[in-house]
């Protein structure tokens, strides 16, 4: 298009400004941007304050796990597993525990299993309270940062409680678990169901009927069903579009299937039924692990002390020669699983993580295959942001719940 | 303890099978549902269908790879509507041809039931994407370019993901691609390190 831009006339120049506006910005948004929960880089093609193209980059924090866990024995990649999702570490270790397990056909203890349940649903409670502080930054609620880091604190005193790392807690093994069950972990975590009702409904109160709030997420960012099976979706941001598929309820994995709870469901698909289903599953937490506290067996081997997969329990391999050749064995060349694939997934606290693990055989994984749910649910990113307004970016990628360790690996 | 508590597969457990929960369809290739539509519907395709610990894996032709998923995904008595994962084997160690395994998990959101596509591929071939069929397989796939090379043809924009665009060293999750890489690396500002000279300082040997 050519212009005259003699001064005579006043419509050119108003063409021309108009043209002016049609011209395309891209914007460069991150890896170093607060609001991108880690080093997410975004580039943005706007026309005036509406977005028309966005495409988000990742790699940033990409450490080859999956080229490592072709590296270490079975047992050793375990601890690694705590660097994908590092705000829910026993998440990330019971998906992959489950996965060998299923894999050597073995099963943990009763009592192990309930213990699981409960520093898993901990750790989903963990995540979800950073996810909310952090989402409620980006949009501008400082105070509720402060709030959520305050209950989680409670949470990351149990894990440390019980294996003394607080982040990076690698508490589960293959089996079972190895460390003891404090005595006083029980009472702590019954404290916690205790007191944590009253916390969120502060949160409630400063949240859910804000009229900032409601305009900032009501109507922002809606994924249509379709869409959201489509875009293969899982966890919040599927069952916010109305979709109910919650791993915990169809499949049942642990002992799930003896635990009475509800799966929330939105109706609209924005980022608000998502916070709303996101603030019931913490709800819905703290009735699952009352129920494990209840129905737990008191006393009974938190691991498997019989199978040639599990390490032998110190006391055994300090007085019997056998379990200590076990022992030997064990660590030094590990344990052969059968040939085979599987997959094996878990409701994580962002989604399905799945963990497929190919074996020829030997004490190394020959291909170990880490799906997590925040890579796959990222893509919906620009689904969601094309006719969005650039405000509304940062509560798009707040409601996805990423994890940038985990996203890139 | 005895020879046969060392090697049961199910020494210990609370429950004999804990898997067993319509997870994975049935056992027998034979009767599952899946296999069978497969089956009948692309005999030209269907290879083998393999069954361990209770997952059903069907491996079927590559050419043919999006027309069986989206038959598995529209057919109304199977519905696998969810693409939960397309991933690479590079099975180099275990076989000769074809050198790679393209595996695709899908999940039948209504009736609860999973199932494992392979497809083998050899360097150099193409596998039809899976795009077109579910959107969820963009960045899936483009993982599995970057990290093993297959191309994916018809896939919008193949370009690598996960590490740099200017990565000029091949794909790391090949079986002969090395842990550490092809070259040294060296830290930037230190091309040139310090001589290494020993210490006058001797340790103490530990009593």
């Amino acid at each position: 298009m050519t212009f005259d831009l003699s001064p005579t006339t006043v419509n050119i120049s108003e063409e021309r400004r108009i043209a002016e506006n049609r011209r395309e910005l891209v914007l460069n948004m991150g890896p170093q941007h607060p609001s991108t929960h880690g080093v997410l880089r975004v580039l943005l093609a706007l026309e005036g304050e509406t977005i028309v193209g966005c495409d988000p980059m990742i790699g940033y924090l990409h450490r080859g796990i999956e080229k490592l866990g072709e590296t270490h024995r079975y047992s050793q990649f375990t601890p690694w597993t705590d660097r994908t999702d590092y705000v829910a570490a026993p998440l990330n270790n019971l998906g992959y525990v489950l996965t060998v397990e299923k894999l050597c056909g073995i099963e943990a203890p009763e009592r192990a299993q309930y213990w699981r349940m409960i520093f898993a649903e901990l750790s989903r409670m963990a995540s979800h309270l950073v996810w909310l502080g952090t989402h409620a930054l980006d949009i501008g609620a400082l105070s509720m940062s402060l709030y959520c880091f305050r209950e989680r604190e409670l949470v990351l005193d149990i894990f440390e409680k019980f294996c003394g790392a607080r982040l990076t807690t690698n508490m589960m093994e293959i089996g079972g678990f190895s460390r003891p069950i404090p005595p006083e972990l029980p009472g702590m975590v019954r404290d916690f169901i205790k007191i944590f009702p009253a916390m969120q409904k502060e949160y409630e109160e400063l949240l859910s009927a804000n009229p900032i709030w409601l305009a900032r997420t009501r109507g922002v960012g809606v994924i249509e069903p379709e869409a959201a099976i489509s875009y293969g979706l899982t966890g919040a941001c599927l069952r916010g579009s109305g979709i109910n598929y919650d791993i915990r309820k169809a499949n049942p994995y642990l002992l799930y299937d003896r635990i009475n709870f509800e799966v929330p469901l939105g109706t609209h698909g924005d980022v608000y039924d998502r916070y709303l289903v996101r603030m019931e599953e913490m709800r819905q937490v703290l009735k699952i692990i009352e129920q494990c506290l209840d129905q737990m067996p008191a006393d009974g081997p938190l691991s498997l002390s019989e199978s040639n997969y599990v390490i032998p329990p110190h006391k055994s391999v300090m007085t019997t020669a056998e379990d200590m050749q076990r022992h030997f064995i064990w660590v030094i060349k590990g344990f052969s699983p059968p040939k085979g694939e599987v997959y094996m997934s878990i409701e994580h606290s962002k989604g399905e993580l799945g963990y497929y693990i190919v074996s020829d055989g030997s004490p190394i994984p020959y291909r170990l295959r880490v799906r997590t749910p925040d890579f796959v649910n990222l893509q919906v990113l620009p689904y969601m942001a094309e006719g969005a307004l650039l405000a509304d970016v940062v509560a798009l990628i707040g409601t996805i719940d990423i994890v940038l360790g985990s996203v890139d690996r | 303890m005895s020879e046969s508590g060392r090697t049961a597969d199910t020494a210990g457990s609370a429950t004999a099978d804990p898997w067993r929960k319509g997870y994975w369809g049935p056992t027998n290739p034979d009767e599952h549902p899946a296999v069978l539509a497969i089956r009948e519907r692309f005999p030209h395709a269907y290879i083998d269908a393999v069954n361990f610990r209770d997952e059903m894996t069907v491996r079927v032709e590559r050419d043919s790879l999006r027309e069986v998923a989206e038959y598995l995904r529209d057919a109304p008595d199977l519905r696998y509507t969810l693409l939960n994962d397309v991933t690479v084997v590079d099975m180099l160690q275990l076989r000769d041809d074809p050198r790679f395994d393209v595996v695709v998990q899908l999940y039948s959101i209504r009736y609860r039931v999973r199932l494992r596509l392979k497809a083998g591929v050899n360097d150099g071939q193409t596998v039809p994407s899976l795009v077109p069929v579910f959107a969820a397989a963009n960045w899936l796939e483009r993982e599995a370019y970057d990290m093993f090379g297959i191309t994916f043809e018809g896939h919008p924009s193949l370009r690598r993901i996960l590490l740099a665009e200017d990565w000029d060293e091949g794909h790391p999750l090949r079986k002969d691609y090395p842990l550490r890489g092809f070259r040294e690396y060296i830290q930037p500002g230190f091309e040139n390190p310090a001589p290494r000279v020993p210490s006058r300082l001797r340790r103490q040997a530990r009593p």
